[in-house]
């Protein structure tokens, strides 16, 4: 789930801006209203990055920035938490933090940590459900005594005993600390509502499994799935690409080809999809935490544009957005009040709503959330809101080349992922060609009342009767951590 | 979303941010010294610009010198309330017809005003007489009334409009935030946009229109809930400041207390937007690819026509001396914390810059000392972390030491060998190879705080407003690296004292069932 569409600016691409653009707005200023300010759409074309694939199968990019004396590595891994044993749930997750704190082949823990404060360099490792990732960031002047380290930590980590341990531990207190907020278990348990709670997009560790990991549990996953010709390497910043590749050659030439798992997430079973239901967690708080909505397409999916735009004028451009302004601006009901879509190509997606909002006024949100929905469904959306909607899209879509990382993370991502360099520029022909038919097509089919699934986290027994008119309601009693 | 109530979350490290030029290998590139230009306006608006030219973007930061630390008691909020009230729009931005609508926007008011005043009397009598509270006749007359008034102004409003000409012209990162000493606006745009800024920005310092404001002040009242009453960080950091600062306006929350958000008017608003938001109190950092002579001219043509506001009010009230320790525990169904804090002198200060090493030896990295003996080699804490400008950089604020123990160790053990921690800095001098790890931070944080067009403009324009000058990050890198060993010895003697200090303990408590949101006047 690492693109997230529902901010526009995650649906612009890197490779195509044509556009055109002039400076000298100085000749407009006469007409300032800002109502009917005109400016061309600006020209732009960004560097490319340059790609590299070693012996061993790493794939490296590489893109020069000279501005300031600093390098970045970024390291995507194949890899993830979508591989952990049912009864040892975390062990991606400890195994990435381990890499990172419990020393190497060559360097003690304190040593590395060390050598990393007295260099001002920053090295990170954190493997997620669906893949991994690891970055240096270092002064120029730093670069070779940096990399030496964050190679050693990829190839050779070793996991000293005293780090897992303590590592274990704060896994613990995470496990003891996760009801403490409302916002944390809303969003937790929206998860297993909707996946189930043994999927790996919504399971959860547990006491138990976290204190059955051991040190040779982690040695033995590093050892399974991380392989250079399962690493996609990223590098920007002020070097030259001659050199780097050498530095690179030097420090991961020798590293020997593995079996890399192919990334497979198992379906939500059908009829689990189809159905509704309402949930409530009795918490002694005084607002209403909600979340309602559904599993939806996945990002390769045909209709996935469409569902995003109608997702971005129903609730997913923020101030544009017509939950923002009925909910929050014209009734002045949440602070906070939108709808998502976060979509990847391994997994189902997730659409929903959310709101925060006080008992009294819960009934009622979750009423605009539902005839909002029936609208996107029933009626087509306006002129106005689709031509914004495109407009918001095209004109952002520089933000997309900000930086040689921006630039480099995107092919990264891309690839990992297995789609096309020129994808994002094929969504963005898409969003560009949308008709108002097509978006409400989109809503019909992926907006279902009829599967909606509602949680609110609030108030027990008040919260249970407000519920009641959207369904048969059931209380989730959350089990004690500790 | 809009409002981002950053003062209040602990860990904004001041330091982390500083900018100086003394980086081995930095001297190729140009010096931030050479690159900032500053231009200021005849009416006191400054402007401080940086060409970067990699993409054709820009970035811009317009902060304004008042917080929640302008605030009178009764009408608390009113800063961050304002700061809502700004995305309103202005007299031809937001309405279909101002003229109309301002007549409506008028008798809105007094209605809200009686209305306000009325069901505050009346629920106080019932509680005093132990009724529950039930609207009078009177009461249900003004609310239809007030009712109808509302949905003939809503008639009128272009909802969100200004928001939506940014985006719709490609803007992102659309945000404000309130701090204690601080309110700041930022927007990125495409580079060519930048007049479409002007405009919407000096429409918005010379006409904002107070429109939506009773709808505005229900989704303040939420925010609230969500960041104060329903988290148990906000909840114990809102009564641990409270509890530091009993005089100065440090201690009063940037949100506002619950019940003067409920009693905020449309006129207090105004009188503070008169008072506070004038082009003298206001500085723009504009960084990206931009041509700063055009820029400057552009600025000229719309801001330059705004009249400076009277001078602003200085602030009287000074925090007295502490006298002695004060303790304070914070019942939440949550696991517990601890926040430690010492009243200490502010920006400027010569052990204001002692205070930015202490903060870094004592918690910054995982070699610091407080991260080392607590979390990595005893377990007793599962986090810990400093702040050395809490919770406001313009008036003397506390040095902070957080933390949250690791099960099954309790927040005494912990605050034991916080307190063990800081009697070593007394005992003994910090040792070369920590104070070189410091400064080779400091050194690296400012190359890295020049990678992005928004985090620059954001220094720039902070530093100028509670500094007085953006330089002030360029001199104090100097001033950190002459402190010495002995000063940390001194002003860790000095002023990490016990009777110098608050605690503030989050305590677990089983949750009951009481309803929520009682008695609160809903519209």
């Amino acid at each position: 789930m690492r693109r997230v569409v529902g901010q526009m600016s995650f649906l612009a691409t890197v490779l195509l801006l044509i556009l055109h653009a002039t400076w000298g707005w100085a000749a407009d200023l006469a007409t300032d209203n800002p109502r009917t300010m005109r400016f061309p759409t600006v020209e732009f074309n960004p560097p490319d990055a340059e790609r590299v694939v070693l012996d061993n199968g790493m794939v490296v990019y590489l893109l020069e920035d000279h501005e300031l004396p600093l390098i970045t590595i970024n390291a995507t891994l194949k890899t993830g938490s979508w591989l952990d044993p049912a009864d040892k749930v975390g062990l991606a997750g400890m195994t990435g933090a381990v890499m990172r704190t419990g020393g190497s082949a060559g360097m003690s823990p304190d040593e590395v940590d060390e050598a990393l404060e007295q260099l001002a360099a920053t090295i990170s490792i954190g493997f997620g459900k669906e893949s991994g990732s690891a970055s240096l960031d270092v002064l120029k002047k730093d670069l070779k005594r940096g990399l030496y380290i964050f190679a050693d930590l990829l190839r050779r980590p070793a996991f000293e005993q005293g780090r897992v341990e303590l590592a274990k531990l704060q896994a613990l207190e995470g496990i003891r600390r996760r009801q403490d907020s409302p916002g944390s278990i809303v969003g937790r348990e929206f998860a297993k509502l909707l996946y189930g709670a043994t999927h790996p997009s919504a399971r959860e560790t547990s006491v138990r499994s976290v204190e059955s990991i051991t040190r040779e549990d982690l040695v033995a996953f590093h050892r399974q799935t991380v392989h250079p010709n399962g690493i996609i390497v990223g590098v920007t910043g002020d070097f030259e690409k001659g050199e780097m590749l050498a530095l690179l050659r030097e420090a991961f030439g020798d590293w020997a080809k593995g079996t890399v798992p192919d990334v497979k997430i198992p379906s939500v079973a059908e009829s689990e999809r189809k159905t509704g239901a309402v949930r409530f967690i009795s918490k002694d708080t005084s607002q209403t935490h909600l979340r309602v909505g559904h599993l939806t397409v996945k990002e390769t999916d045909p209709d996935y544009v469409a569902v995003a735009i109608a997702n971005d004028i129903l609730g997913g451009s923020s101030f544009r957005s017509r939950l923002f302004n009925d909910v929050r601006t014209k009734r002045g009901l949440a602070y906070s009040v939108g709808s998502g879509l976060r979509a990847s190509v391994y997994d189902e997606g997730v659409w929903l709503m959310r709101a925060e909002t006080k008992l009294a006024s819960t009934q009622e949100v979750v009423n605009r959330f539902v005839a909002n929905m029936e609208r996107m469904r029933n009626e087509p959306v306006t002129d106005n809101e689709l031509e914004e909607a495109k407009e918001a899209y095209v004109n952002s879509f520089v933000f997309s080349f900000t930086s040689a990382s921006s630039i480099v993370a995107r092919l990264m991502d891309l690839e990992y992922d297995g789609l096309p360099k020129d994808w994002l520029q094929q969504i963005r022909d898409k969003v560009v060609k949308l008709t108002k038919d097509d978006i409400q097509r989109a809503a019909k089919v992926h907006f279902n009342p009829e599967r909606l699934r509602i949680l609110a986290v609030g108030s027990g027994e008040a919260l249970s009767k407000v519920l009641a008119s959207f369904g048969e309601v059931q209380e989730i009693t959350l089990a004690p951590e500790s | 979303m809009i409002s981002l109530e950053r003062a209040r979350s602990i860990g904004i490290l001041i330091v982390a941010g500083l900018l100086a030029a003394a980086v081995p290998g930095y001297a190729d590139s140009p010096s931030l010294a050479d690159r900032v230009i500053e231009h200021k306006l005849a009416n006191g608006m400054t402007v401080l610009m940086v060409e970067r030219h990699q993409a054709p973007i820009v970035s811009i930061n317009m902060t304004f010198g008042v917080g929640g630390v302008n605030e009178q008691v009764g009408l608390t909020g009113l800063a961050h309330l304002y700061e809502h009230m700004a995305f309103k729009g202005t007299r031809t931005v937001g309405t279909r017809d101002f003229e109309r609508e301002q007549a409506v926007l008028d008798d809105l008011t007094l209605v809200g005003n009686e209305l306000d005043r009325r069901e505050r009397a009346d629920s106080t009598k019932a509680e005093m007489e132990g009724k529950p509270y039930a609207p009078s006749q009177e009461v249900q007359q003004l609310q239809r009334r007030f009712k109808e008034l509302q949905d003939k102004a809503g008639e009128f409003v272009v909802g969100n409009e200004m928001a939506l000409l940014y985006q719709r012209h490609g803007g992102v990162g659309l945000n404000a935030s309130t701090g204690k000493d601080i309110t700041r606006y930022v927007i990125s745009l495409p580079a060519n946009r930048l007049p479409l800024w002007a405009a919407l920005e000096s429409d918005r310092m010379a006409h904002p229109v107070l429109r939506e404001f009773y709808k505005e002040r229900g989704v303040v009242m939420e925010e609230r809930r969500l960041r104060t009453d329903d988290s148990p960080n906000g909840l114990l950091y809102e009564t641990f400041t409270s509890t530091a600062f009993q005089a100065h306006q440090y201690g009063v929350p940037t949100i506002g207390w619950g019940s003067d958000i409920l009693a905020l008017t449309p006129a207090a608003t105004e009188a503070f937007f008169k008072t506070y938001y004038g082009p003298n109190n206001a500085t723009v950092a504009i960084v990206g690819d931009i041509k700063p002579q055009e820029v400057i001219a552009l600025i000229e043509q719309t801001f330059g026509k705004i009249p400076a506001a009277p001078p602003i009010p200085t602030l009287v009230t000074e925090e007295p001396p502490q006298r002695g320790e004060r303790r304070v525990e914070i019942e939440f169904d949550a696991e517990p914390a601890l926040a430690i804090g010492y009243h200490k002198p502010t920006i400027g200060h010569p052990d204001d810059f002692v205070f930015d090493v202490i903060d870094e030896v004592l918690t910054e990295g995982v070699t610091s000392r407080l991260y080392g003996t607590l979390v990595r080699d005893k377990r007793l804490a599962a986090s810990v972390l400093s702040d050395t400008n809490y919770p406001g950089v313009r008036a003397p604020n506390l040095f902070v030491i957080a933390a949250t123990p690791l099960a099954p160790h309790t927040t005494a053990e912990v605050e034991a060998a916080i307190y063990e921690q800081l009697d070593r800095l007394k005992a003994e001098p910090i040792s070369s190879k920590e104070f070189e790890r410091v400064l080779n931070g400091l050194d690296a944080d400012l190359v890295r705080s020049l990678r992005s067009n928004s985090g620059l403009a954001s220094q720039l324009a902070f530093y100028q407003t509670v500094a007085g000058t953006w330089r002030y990050v360029l001199s104090a890198r100097d001033r950190i690296a002459a402190v010495t060993p002995a000063d940390v010895q001194r002003v860790a003697a000095q002023y990490l004292t016990k009777s110098n200090r608050t605690v503030g303990v989050l305590v677990k408590k089983a949750p009951d069932k009481k309803m929520a949101a009682v008695g609160e006047v809903s519209r």
